[in-house]
């Protein structure tokens, strides 16, 4: 018996819509960073993100002045939600550049859309990832300490542990994301600085352009450092967010010290990075009126990447509870019985809901093609890995191997404004992105629209 | 007047400027360049039919010498230059020294590729004549040009025209700067 899937898209369903041509996707594209007014919904939207920035802003300097004491962290728990969203942010980043340099080396078509999406939140969540330690530290104005540089102390940073492992992928993480989204957007601002009216503009694209001509040449140095940057970055993406597992993993607090780490987490960071890039997708496709290039065939890729994710997550969350009871070690166990049956349960049960359950109903095509379904189950698994990476750091300290040490945490008020805070920045620099930058990489649509045509 | 830099011809199609950038080689002429909105197959082949095998060894060699670098700074802060004994463990512990070099590695091959992409192709480069011509705009954008320029051999002004109208050139233009 064969099984038929009557509302699947079909193998060869058009990537873009086939009224786009060259020319309308140049000028369509362009007109959304050469407009003289940005729109209201731009307006309004920049206006809410740069609130939450003025909150960061304001956290931060108080912080500062106060001390971390502001925060609830305190001992046992001297891990809050700075770390846990350090993690978060930079796991959102980091399914940006898979999502772009993963599927760059697959030469999946839908990716030439979404690349530039994905690769502007990354560059918009890493900052908000680095932010946090960096509050969370103390004495935040040191934190260049962490640099080996020649210094007058003759002190320098400790290099076998895994946190100065995380300063150097962060850093370097950072860098490469710069130089691998310039290297791609350098044709597009191209595009825009020939567009141009203006001589403001034409001066301001032409310097950021580089002179860009898109000659043979050029097109062909262009594709070869792309394509060796992605097969660079895919494997890079894995090692960040991997380090960030082994900073946990080489504790020796019950439920982090376990060898699983690095890959568990790298596979919340597929899911909760693509679930993020799908909302900012679908928030585009509509803000923007890019209907005809980010179309039903974009999301229903980036919903079977979600998909994915979830199972890769749900068959980490089994190794998670296997270990510690197939284990012998009296301290993880329990803790492991209190993170699902004490304190942390409503956060362990509906995360679990969240990111693994309600994610499977994207194995209906039906689910996959309703952006408003689409829409909320994205935002789910966010919340839902938000929770996942509060209850694993917090969890974990709070019942440690010694009983009398035992506490709980609450956040205070400025653990929420330190993520409000952070959620602005976010925003605030996407819709800068948004504002002044192709938010899709033009050059490569253009090679799917041809590809269309001669079809 | 200004002199004369080159001749355009505007193409619609990417099917088009390939036939013509292959006639153009076949016919002798060597200092002419196409600019296309995207890169299209096989078109550099023709133009530049040498490999271009700088940019790959070069980001190979940046692999090296980053990992090297990456690795020295590590090994020179612990074992050399501020010994700490951690529980008796070795002052060189390789392992713990494996994620750093591997990330510095990745941090200057991409910067490698990135600024000798640059520099291979002479960029940043803000002006350059063929900008002057009025057709040249599209070309980043829906056309596929095709420039000779005045320095080759072969060039005379009046028989290049001849041969673009020969190829179907939507539009031939004298490029002056």
């Amino acid at each position: 018996m064969t099984m038929t899937l009557p509302r699947e898209f079909l193998p060869d369903a058009p990537v873009v819509a086939p009224d786009v041509t060259l020319t309308s996707l140049s000028e369509e594209v362009s007109g959304r960073v050469l407009m003289d007014r940005a729109p209201l919904w731009w307006w309004i939207g920049f206006a809410i993100a740069f609130a939450l920035f003025t909150v960061l802003i304001i956290q931060m300097g108080w912080l500062f002045i106060g001390g971390i004491g502001l925060w609830g962290v305190n001992i046992p728990v001297a891990w809050g939600l700075a770390i846990a969203e350090y993690v978060w942010w930079i796991a959102l980043a980091s399914g940006g550049t898979i999502v772009s340099a993963l599927f760059f080396l697959t030469r999946s078509p839908w990716r030439s859309a979404t690349n530039r999406i994905a690769e502007s939140m990354l560059l918009s969540a890493a900052p908000c990832a680095g932010l946090m330690p960096i509050m969370h530290l103390g004495r935040p104005g040191l934190f260049y300490w962490l640099f080996p540089y020649s210094n007058v102390m003759g002190v320098w940073p400790q290099v076998r542990s895994p946190l100065w492992w995380d300063f150097i992928c962060l850093l370097c993480y950072i860098l490469m994301s710069i130089m691998y989204y310039y290297a791609g957007i350098l044709p597009d601002l191209a595009t825009v600085r020939d567009l141009a009216k203006s001589r403001f503009k034409q001066i301001f694209y032409g310097i950021l352009a580089l002179g860009w001509r898109g000659s043979s040449e050029e097109w062909r140095n262009q594709r070869i450092v792309y394509a060796i940057m992605s097969a660079i970055m895919a494997p890079m993406v894995v090692s960040v967010h991997s380090v960030v597992g082994l900073d946990f993993a080489g504790g020796l607090t019950p439920g982090w010290h376990d060898t699983q780490f690095p890959p568990y987490f790298f596979f919340g960071a597929v899911i909760s990075g693509t679930a993020v890039i799908m909302m900012l997708t679908i928030m585009v496709r509509w803000g923007c009126g890019l209907h005809d290039v980010l179309t039903g065939y974009h999301l229903n890729a980036l919903a079977k990447v979600m998909l994915v994710g979830s199972v890769m997550l749900g068959y980490a969350y089994v190794w998670e509870a296997f270990g510690p009871i197939y284990g012998s070690d009296v301290a993880e166990r329990t803790e492991f019985f209190q993170r699902i049956f004490g304190f942390t349960a409503p956060l362990f049960w509906s995360e679990k809901i969240l990111t693994v359950v309600i994610p499977q109903l994207l194995w209906l095509p039906l689910v996959r093609r309703n952006q408003l379904l689409l829409f909320l189950i994205s935002g789910g698994i966010i919340v839902g890995m938000w929770q996942e990476r509060v209850m694993f750091v917090t969890a974990s300290l709070e019942h440690n191997s010694i009983p009398s040490r035992w506490g709980v945490f609450f956040p205070t008020l400025w653990d929420w404004a330190a993520l409000a805070g952070t959620i602005g920045l976010f925003l605030t620099l996407f819709f800068l992105f948004l504002r002044f930058a192709p938010i899709v990489s033009i050059a490569e649509v253009r090679e799917v629209v041809e590809a269309e045509r001669s079809k | 007047m200004k002199a004369l830099f080159g001749v355009i011809a505007v193409f619609d199609t990417a099917e088009a400027v390939k036939n013509a950038a292959a006639r153009l080689r076949q016919q002798g002429y060597r200092t002419f360049e196409a600019y296309t909105p995207y890169p299209v197959e096989g078109l550099d082949r023709i133009i530049h039919p040498r490999p271009q095998r700088l940019l790959p060894g070069l980001m190979f060699a940046a692999a090296v010498l980053g990992a090297a670098w990456g690795y020295w700074i590590q090994y020179w802060d612990e074992a050399l230059n501020y010994p700490l004994n951690v529980g008796g463990r070795p002052y060189n512990s390789w392992p713990a020294f494996a994620v750093s070099t591997f990330e510095l590695m990745l941090l200057v091959t991409i910067a490698a590729g990135f600024f000798g992409m640059l520099a291979v192709s002479r960029l940043p480069r803000l002006y350059h004549p063929v900008f002057e011509a009025r057709a040249f705009a599209r070309a980043s954008r829906d056309r596929f040009v095709i420039c000779i320029e005045a320095s080759d051999r072969r060039f005379d002004a009046s028989v290049v025209r001849r041969e673009f109208e020969q190829l179907g050139a939507e539009q031939i233009e004298e490029v002056r700067a």
